[in-house]
């Protein structure tokens, strides 16, 4: 238990050191305009992060879902752009859920590693996503759609109510529920939960399955937020993502962690996007961070891991 | 293994990796529905093409091995070709821009396996954040814009021939050579199977396993390295997208060609029958029309196919 | 002699948490003999192998090679000292060959490229030492694809290249035809030729008499006795091998009326690993599976559960028909404590409390829904009534000692009141206490109706508290014995393979 109170001590904490160095930084930074903004942000990255939460906690990992984002957006955009705003909707969720599913049968019944799974099915969904497009932009939803990730509900962004109700969705089923065990149960130690008389098989597939769902719905919110899509919108996020769940304290092989870390890992994964925008660093440099922090917030992981004795 | 129950011919059969089957198939659905396929031109074209690949899927082979893997050989090798390119911008020497390209694969190579046997890190992340620091560098470094016009001396190592064989074969086939040696040959080859097969076993012999692994992923980079020379040559400038995907259809090749995961079982020649399905899935795709926007998912959707199936048969 | 001694290892004692493995052994060996080592499971045998093998650090003793006191803190150091030991799980690199295997780590250079090996030298070199083992078999050949009388020949040759002057054997024969078993002796008869010493473990006694010049008896961590071949007697060593104090144990009592048949099994077949076993258990009665390591009855009892697949015959559990996955045998109501508890009974950095409910979510939150109030009651509740020290539910189970950890998987399986319940090596590790206090509640359990099958190493515990016991040998059932009928001296025989 202490170690996870450490943990989020900590975490807290970054946060704190992050906004003063950014206030410091851009005076225009602490307006709660811009702080508005910046939890906004984090809401997509979150809600896309969450799912991947779920799987890094089994011990697996899913390399797709910046892919399955981007498939579900484009196939589902093409629906909402000519109207059919809850139809476009349902059919992307559905896209997702498929994908997730094809990933689970994938490592669950086949028994392929998950890095292989799921980075074959970033290919193909991304591949897919791009004929599906020929390389054009779907613009302009209705108003109704655009409700999604522009509009506010008693002057909150409509994004960061998802996002808590993710939270408060994912956190519920993994901390109050017989299926929140189960997952916690496979990361921790595959075999004896098996000999427990948990269905591995089933539950493997529901969680990447849930992956795929809400990678989509996370595709959602984004695509309404920006008013458009195109096929490569998924590319730069997996990587952001996968740095929120590390950072956030869950581990990469799996039992140990959480949702709520990953929250904390959104914001500040978003608070140094934010801050390498403000000190005008190129967004060329920003790629070569995202990879420098992820392997850094894993070795940080891995070497509290084994001071505790796990691995 | 009740080896003795077979006969030899099913028993060879049986182990022959899904490449080959992969391979023929192919080659009939592409010889029926084209009539370009079978043309030695073509032929010669797929050859030529393949041999980027090749020469990294070599790199790869030792590295899954050895229980490994490393997603960052595609944007290395981009990065690779960026330094040269930049280099020969500069008016250096070749040779200098040639040792650079390599060194981007060495030291990349020393980075992830120093990460991944010092820290024990899993490789995929360690190597996919790798593949995002190197993306990163190459477009730092070209700024966005891709680097055009090298000149006829890098153009040499595409169109280039030696004694009436194109450059590229000859880089291939070298490379194939040198790796063939390598593995088969020295004890660097040994360990890397005992590194797949038994890592246990090894250390208790007394070799020091961190430094042979990480010496994988060195050979791997720095064959990267190579794979750009001939890349940039072929495509006369660089560009920082160049190398992205490229470690997905090594990857492919592989494990098609017959070379485990777990076990340290593998096969160096069944990876160049995988080279040669891949590049003749992607050929045989282009000739019959796919746009090339379907053709990512296609390649992609066809190549987890042969992976489950092969992974079918192996239960 | 003093000068033909190779190895002395002198009052060795090696303790772990809640069992002294090991209590002032001492033993010798000399160059060119065959030393056999035998006991029961648990008597010490591999404990001791492990520390001459620097597996383990021993805590009182030392070791004395070729006269020299030596200090063996990892495996390295006593391979280099000439030490090796071969296990049962081999450990060669599958896809390498068997020249390659020999001499990993020492490949022989190529006298005049740089940098490569000589295969050619090295092949004839391993052609040599498997020659002089008497043993016909290609160099070049990948050791996978070889059978295991074969590899285990790789082994010995490696040791043989290592200048072993010391060789260890783990329960050889395990997996050996009779033929192969010949093959071995000659290859051993060859090495003492050469003045290799060789420790051979082994619980088949005629093999003993067969190939062994001397015979040391450990008995619960200690030397009972040391006899030259010629003086032993089959019945002499299994006298000295069991006898052991029967402590103060738990009463059973066995009014408990026989009810339903929990578990009916049919032909049982698993290639390579069980055949045709046939047995029964009924609620109220509990049920030994003895034997000794290696006779398959873990192996059974993870077929029953559900965990392993089988090839032929039939599993009936109350009646039906099973053959899938732990999952349907758990919800038949079916609990199994695994022998390993650490990597297969629990999660270790999950809290108790997650543990103990782990297997019975099903069954205390039909909604899927936990409430905490009702699942910390009902831990609670068995931390109380199985005096399991710890202080709080909520510590993780890697922070509690080994015994508490045992008795965390036994809450977790009664949490799912499972009516029919496998316990592999329940009491190995914890102190009499304890023991008694398991043996207790399962006594309660059948009086209310349970079927136990319980797997159990310690003789004096199988014969205390089993209804019926069944003696199981190379993955047969040798013997069912009524609990009149049954005795140490019996099931040890029985268990070794027979009536001689």
């Amino acid at each position: 238990m202490s170690r996870e109170w450490l943990s989020r001590l900590s975490h807290v904490g970054m946060v704190i050191l992050l906004l003063v160095v950014l206030s410091i930084i851009s005076p225009a930074f602490l307006s709660v305009q811009n702080l508005i903004n910046v939890v906004r942000q984090a809401s997509l990255l979150f809600i896309l992060a969450s799912g991947l939460t779920i799987v890094v906690l089994t011990a697996g990992i899913d390399l797709s879902i910046g892919a399955v984002l981007a498939v579900s957006a484009c196939v589902g955009a093409n629906y909402i752009v000519q109207g059919s705003v809850w139809l476009g909707s349902l059919v992307g969720l559905a896209v997702g859920a498929l994908c997730g599913l094809l990933n689970g049968l994938m490592v669950a019944v086949i028994g392929l590693p998950p890095f292989i799974a799921t980075y074959g099915m970033l290919w193909v969904a991304e591949g897919t996503a791009q004929g599906f497009m020929q390389g054009e932009i779907t613009a302009e939803f209705p108003a109704s759609f655009r409700f999604l990730g522009a509009g506010r509900i008693l002057g909150i962004p409509v994004p960061i109510l998802l996002m808590v109700a993710t939270l408060a969705a994912c956190s519920f089923a993994l901390r109050r529920t017989s299926f929140g065990r189960y997952v916690y149960a496979m990361g921790a130690n595959r075999e004896a939960a098996r000999l427990s008389g948990i269905h591995i098989r089933r539950n493997l597939l529901l969680v990447y399955s849930a992956s795929g769902l809400l990678s989509a719905f996370a595709g959602l919110v984004y695509i309404s937020r920006i008013n458009g899509v195109e096929s490569t919108i998924g590319e730069p996020l997996l990587l952001p993502a996968l740095a929120a769940v590390c950072i956030g304290g869950t581990s990469l092989f799996g039992g140990e962690g959480g949702i709520e870390g990953t929250l904390t890992g959104a914001l500040i994964m978003t608070l140094v996007t934010n801050g390498m925008n403000l000190l005008n660093v190129s967004p060329y440099w920003q790629s070569f961070v995202m990879g420098t922090i992820v392997v850094m917030a894993v070795a940080i992981d891995q070497l509290g891991a084994e001071k505790v004795g796990r691995s | 293994m009740s080896g003795e129950r077979w006969p030899e011919w099913a028993r060879r059969a049986a182990m022959a990796p899904g490449a080959f089957y992969a391979l023929i198939l192919l080659s009939l659905v592409f010889g029926v529905f084209t009539a370009q396929f079978l043309t030695l031109h073509n032929l010669a074209n797929v050859g030529i093409q393949a041999s980027v690949l090749i020469i990294v899927a070599l790199g790869m082979t030792l590295i899954i091995l050895s229980e490994g893997i490393d997603l960052s050989l595609g944007t290395v090798l981009g990065l690779a070709s960026v330094v040269l390119a930049l280099c020969v911008k500069q008016q250096m020497m070749l040779g200098v821009g040639i040792l650079l390209a390599i060194l981007v694969g060495v030291a990349f190579g020393a980075i992830n396996g120093t990460l991944i046997t010092r820290l024990g890190l899993p490789p995929f992340v360690v190597t996919l954040g790798s593949l995002g620091m190197a993306q990163g560098l190459s477009l730092i470094l070209t700024k966005g814009r891709s680097i055009p016009g090298l000149g006829p001396r890098v153009q040499y190592f595409n169109d280039g021939w030696v004694a009436g064989i194109p450059v590229p074969v000859v880089m291939a086939a070298a490379t194939f050579l040198v790796v063939y040696v390598i593995l088969y040959h020295t004890k660097f080859g040994t360990y890397v199977f005992a590194l797949g097969g038994n890592e246990e076993a090894l250390a208790l012999a007394g070799v020091r396993t961190r430094l042979y692994k990480t010496g994988v992923y060195v050979l791997g980079g720095a064959l990267a390295g190579v794979g750009a020379l001939v890349m940039t040559g072929r495509m006369n400038c660089a560009h920082p997208d160049v190398g992205v995907g490229l470690e997905f259809d090594a990857i492919a090749a592989v494990i098609l060609g017959g070379t485990s995961f777990e076990r340290g079982k593998g096969w160096l020649v069944g990876t160049l029958i995988g080279v040669a399905a891949v590049s003749v899935l992607r050929n045989g795709l282009n000739l019959i029309g796919l746009s090339s926007t379907w053709q990512m998912s296609t390649v992609g959707a066809v190549i987890i196919l042969a992976i489950v199936v092969d992974a079918l048969r192996g239960i | 002699m003093a000068e033909t001694l190779v190895l002395q290892l002198e009052g060795i004692s090696k303790q772990f948490p809640g069992v002294k493995a090991l209590d002032d052994v001492s033993f010798d060996l000399r160059r060119g003999e065959v030393h056999a080592l035998v006991g029961e499971n648990g008597a010490g045998k591999s404990t001791l192998i492990k520390v001459l093998a620097g597996a383990h650090r021993l805590d009182a003793g030392r070791i004395v090679i070729e006269r020299q006191p030596v200090v063996i803190d990892n495996p390295a150091q006593a391979l280099a000292l000439g030490v090796s030991v071969i296990y049962q799980e081999f450990n060669l690199v599958p896809y390498l060959s068997v020249a390659q295997n020999i001499f990993l780590g020492r490949e022989p250079r190529h006298r005049r490229i740089p940098g490569l090996i000589d295969h050619a030298r090295m092949n004839a070199e391993s052609q040599r030492l498997l020659d002089s083992l008497g043993v016909d078999l290609n160099p070049r050949a990948v050791v996978q694809y070889l059978g295991v009388a074969q590899q285990q020949m790789v082994e010995v040759a490696k040791a043989l290249s290592l200048n072993a002057q010391i060789v260890v054997m783990d329960e050889p024969t395990a997996a050996l035809t009779t033929r192969e078993i010949e093959q071995l002796f000659a290859a051993i008869r060859r090495l003492t030729a050469r003045g290799v010493g060789v420790i051979y473990i082994s619980h088949r006694l005629e093999e003993v008499f067969e190939v062994g010049h001397r015979v040391t008896i450990l008995r619960d961590g200690r030397r009972v006795d040391t006899l030259g071949i010629q003086d032993a007697t089959m019945d002499r060593l299994i006298e000295a091998m069991v006898g052991r104090t029967i402590d103060r144990m738990f009463p059973r009592d066995f009014a408990a009326e026989k009810g339903e048949v929990a578990l009916a099994v049919h032909n049982l077949h698993r290639n390579g690993v069980l055949s045709d076993i046939n047995l029964t258990v009924r609620c109220g009665e509990i049920v030994g599976l003895a034997g000794l390591v290696g006779s398959g009855r873990t192996e059974l009892a993870r077929v029953i559960f559900g965990a392993d697949p089988y090839d032929a015959g039939e599993v009936k559990i109350f009646g039906r028909t099973v053959r899938g996955s732990p999952a349907k045998c758990v919800a038949l109501g079916v609990g199994f404590l695994p022998e390993d508890r650490k990597r297969e009974g629990l999660a270790l950095i999950l809290p108790l409390r997650e543990n103990v409910v782990m297997a019975s979510l099903r069954r205390l939150f039909p909604s899927g829904i936990i409430r905490r109030a009702k699942e910390r009651e009902v831990v609670t509740d068995f931390v109380k009534s199985l005096d399991i020290a710890t202080p709080s539910i909520n510590r993780l189970t890697k922070f509690l000692s080994g015994g508490t950890q045992q008795k965390v998987v036994l809450a977790k399986w009664l949490c799912t009141q499972s009516r029919f319940l496998i316990f592999d090596e329940p009491t190995r590790g914890i102190d009499v206490g304890a023991k008694a206090e398991i043996h207790q509640l399962m006594n309660e359990l059948v009086k209310r109706g349970a079927a136990i099958l319980m797997i159990s190493s310690e003789l004096p515990e199988v014969l205390n508290i089993s209804d019926r016991i069944y003696v199981m040998h190379e993955g047969r059932i040798a013997k069912e014995l009524a609990r009149e009928e049954a005795t140490q001296e019996a099931i040890l025989r029985y268990a070794m393979g027979g009536v001689k």
